[in-house]
């Protein structure tokens, strides 16, 4: 069993260690006997991600997430015929951003974004740096993590999490973050969102066998320490809540 | 009569508080309720050096301050470490007469890089050295361009800044800037043709995003850059470390000085480079720098000998939630001779706020431990999983590494283990007094 896995531009938005989101789901579908092939895409690259079964973007300085909406006009296409074709597409801070209609900077300039959905973004000059315990819509367990953003986010019907016990959502403090359809994924969660979230990862790899037609197994690999390292997180960001 | 009442406040507080063992910006947080522009009304002495950045900040100034002694000038500066506005308060006011006029030749400020333009509202830096732009502490300082657009606004017209040539992000201050001196290390036995590290921040120019190409790194994103869009380059520099041998620890500045090392790392060198281009600036000759900074051991004490057990330890103070600092740190053991353990402590993230971010732990480039002498790597504290997990997608041998949940269990386990391996211990200051209170420590 293989598949192919679309790493969208690390050389530029790779701010929190974004990369061990691949490397984690490379090695829970290694675990299952899937080979995993990685392309990384630079800005400069031809968009043909027709082959990607897995679409992944990370977090970037705000002016590195500029650079990738100069580029964005010309690889929307691509990535919404992916979209269409039920690619399974993860963006993670404020990649999270590009996928909607729109970023409106500190400075008032608008730039499109890939337009997969209508949400629009606004930058500010403050950033919310902070803890984050969110409360997801598609799976049980709290997810956690950590959000660096300086923006907010309007009109997101369909969140990632439904609210956040700890965090400033997508444009209020507590409120509804990220966004899903089908298998369109974002979070405002930065960094290695699928280690931290032994849950959400499962939930990737089962889109990803859905997406190839495999039968899932009943039980999805658990590889040494992921337990372990989310129950010590939430453990203190629980004790943090209270 | 707002300044007069300002500076008694200001002492007397201060006065008070060193009886009581109390920080150094209570007192400036005081005097400048009662005179907002106190700092701006203070006579000052005709140089005043500033340092930011985000490493080595401490180091660099520790040994500015002791060259500029050594040459006969009087410094004033935080040594205590208190780097943001009414810290600083507290230093000027603190060494002022009661008519506003500072006393001392020379006003030395180490300068949080998020907060200097808080402090030069009010008066502005002859001097400002700006050493490096990593990523430091994500949590609270956003990112390196983030703390770039802090700084920028710092900086007066009529400073001359002495930047880090060889460091695209800092090099980029000086866009626009007149007064501009540089340093840098030219290559040598350190620089390699390819990049070192988990990630690049290098890899696009910072003026305009284009793919940065490098004709040799230093270390992580330090070396020589030139962008292949732009033209954005690496400046000519007017102070040069022009030859290094670490593993001799010995460098050269200028072709013509050289200079033992107490401490043997790339981080050194560039504190030095540093301190001895701003000192060069401000009028210090050649001898004299060299006489101080020759074998310079620090007295910030980042370094801790100790005995643990049959084991020789030494403490390499890092910081967590900063990358490089760990990284220069894993290059110091991976450079040893002698066989070694290595401990990793990862309990509380910071000592001055919460968090449970751990992502920092994938931008360290552990891998460096991967090296015949490092015979076994101790992991422990509240958040071992992670770091267990981080190792896991390292090229180490998982038969080298094990685990405590708590810093006791692992000191116990290794007073135990009847070896007589070096030890090096990496670490933050968050965390390293809950070993260094179980260990006998060395004097020097």
């Amino acid at each position: 069993m293989k598949l192919t896995i679309a790493h969208l531009y690390p050389d530029s938005m790779s701010l929190y260690g974004e990369y061990a989101n691949i490397a984690v789901l490379r090695r829970h579908l290694e675990a299952m006997g899937v080979e995993a092939a990685v392309r990384n895409f630079t800005c400069e690259d031809p968009p043909d991600f027709s082959d990607a079964d897995f679409i992944y973007m990370g977090a970037g300085t705000e002016r590195r997430q500029k650079s990738v909406l100069i580029a964005a006009p010309r690889c929307a296409p691509a990535l919404k015929a992916a979209a269409e074709n039920g690619a399974v597409i993860l963006f993670t801070g404020n990649a999270m951003e590009t996928l909607g209609a729109s970023v409106t900077d500190a400075a008032g300039k608008v730039w499109p974004g890939y337009g997969l959905a209508d949400f629009t973004t606004v930058e500010t000059d403050q950033r919310t740096p902070g803890d984050v315990v969110a409360s997801p819509v598609l799976w049980d367990a709290p997810a956690v993590g950590f959000m660096n953003k300086c923006s907010v986010t309007h009109g997101i019907a369909a969140p990632l999490f439904h609210s956040l016990p700890l965090g400033f959502g997508n444009d209020a403090e507590h409120g509804a973050e990220g966004y899903v359809s089908g298998n369109v994924f974002a979070t405002h969660l930065t960094g290695p969102a699928l280690v931290k979230n032994p849950d959400f990862l499962d939930l990737v790899i089962r889109r990803l066998f859905a997406l190839k037609g495999w039968e899932v197994p009943e039980r999805l690999p658990v590889l040494p320490h992921e337990r372990e390292a989310y129950a010590v997180t939430l453990r203190e960001l629980e004790a943090r809540i209270k | 009569m707002r300044l007069f009442f300002a500076i008694i406040v200001c002492k007397l507080l201060r006065f008070i508080g060193k009886l009581a063992g109390k920080g150094s910006s209570l007192p400036g947080q005081y005097a400048l309720k009662i005179c907002p522009d106190a700092l701006g009304r203070v006579k000052l002495p005709p140089c005043v050096i500033a340092v930011t950045g985000s490493n080595g900040k401490t180091s660099t100034v520790e040994m500015i301050a002791a060259i500029l002694r050594k040459s006969g000038r009087t410094v004033v500066y935080n040594e205590e470490g208190s780097n943001q506005i009414e810290g600083v308060a507290t230093l000027i006011l603190c060494s002022s007469s009661l008519s506003g006029r500072m006393r001392g030749d020379v006003l030395l400020l180490e300068s949080d890089e998020r907060y200097a333009r808080r402090t030069f509202r009010w008066f502005h830096p002859t001097h400002f050295v700006i050493t490096n732009l990593y990523r430091d502490q994500l949590t609270r300082n956003g990112h390196p361009e983030w703390v770039y657009n802090a700084i920028l606004p710092a900086i007066h017209p009529e400073t001359t800044l002495a930047l880090n040539a060889d460091d695209p992000l800092v090099s980029l201050f000086a866009q626009g800037h007149e007064n501009v001196k540089w340093f840098g290390l030219e290559e040598c036995s350190v620089s390699t043709k390819e990049h070192h590290g988990v990630y690049h921040d290098g890899a696009r120019c910072p003026a305009c995003q284009g793919r940065m190409e490098y004709s040799c790194y230093h270390y992580e994103h330090i070396g020589h850059y030139q962008c292949a869009d732009c033209g954005y380059r690496r400046h000519e520099t007017d102070f040069a470390v022009t030859a290094l041998d670490l593993e001799r620890g010995t460098l050269t500045i200028d072709g013509d000085t050289e200079i033992s090392l107490a401490f043997k790392s790339i981080y050194n060198v560039y504190n030095i480079l540093a301190a001895w281009s701003v000192c060069s600036l401000a009028g210090v000759d050649k001898e004299t720098m060299a006489s101080v900074i020759n074998n310079y051991i620090l007295k910030n004490g980042r370094m801790v000998r100790f005995t643990l057990g049959e084991h020789h330890g030494t403490l390499l103070t890092s910081k967590h939630e900063n990358s490089v600092a760990y990284d220069t740190n894993l290059n110091y053991i991976a450079r040893a001779k002698a066989p070694c353990q290595a401990l990793i402590i990862v309990d509380a993230i910071s000592r001055k706020y919460f968090t449970g971010e751990t992502s920092w732990l994938w931008d360290i480039d552990f891998d460096q431990l991967n090296c015949e002498q490092v015979k076994k790597i101790i992991l422990c504290g509240k958040y071992v999983h992670d770091l267990a997990m981080r190792f896991d997608y390292t090229a180490i041998p998982a038969e080298k590494i094990s685990c405590y949940d708590a810093v006791p269990q692992a000191a116990a386990a290794l007073a135990e283990d009847g070896g007589r391996e070096d030890l090096y211990v990496v670490t933050c200051f968050s965390d390293r007094d809950k070993l260094l209170n179980l260990v006998k420590k060395e004097e020097g």
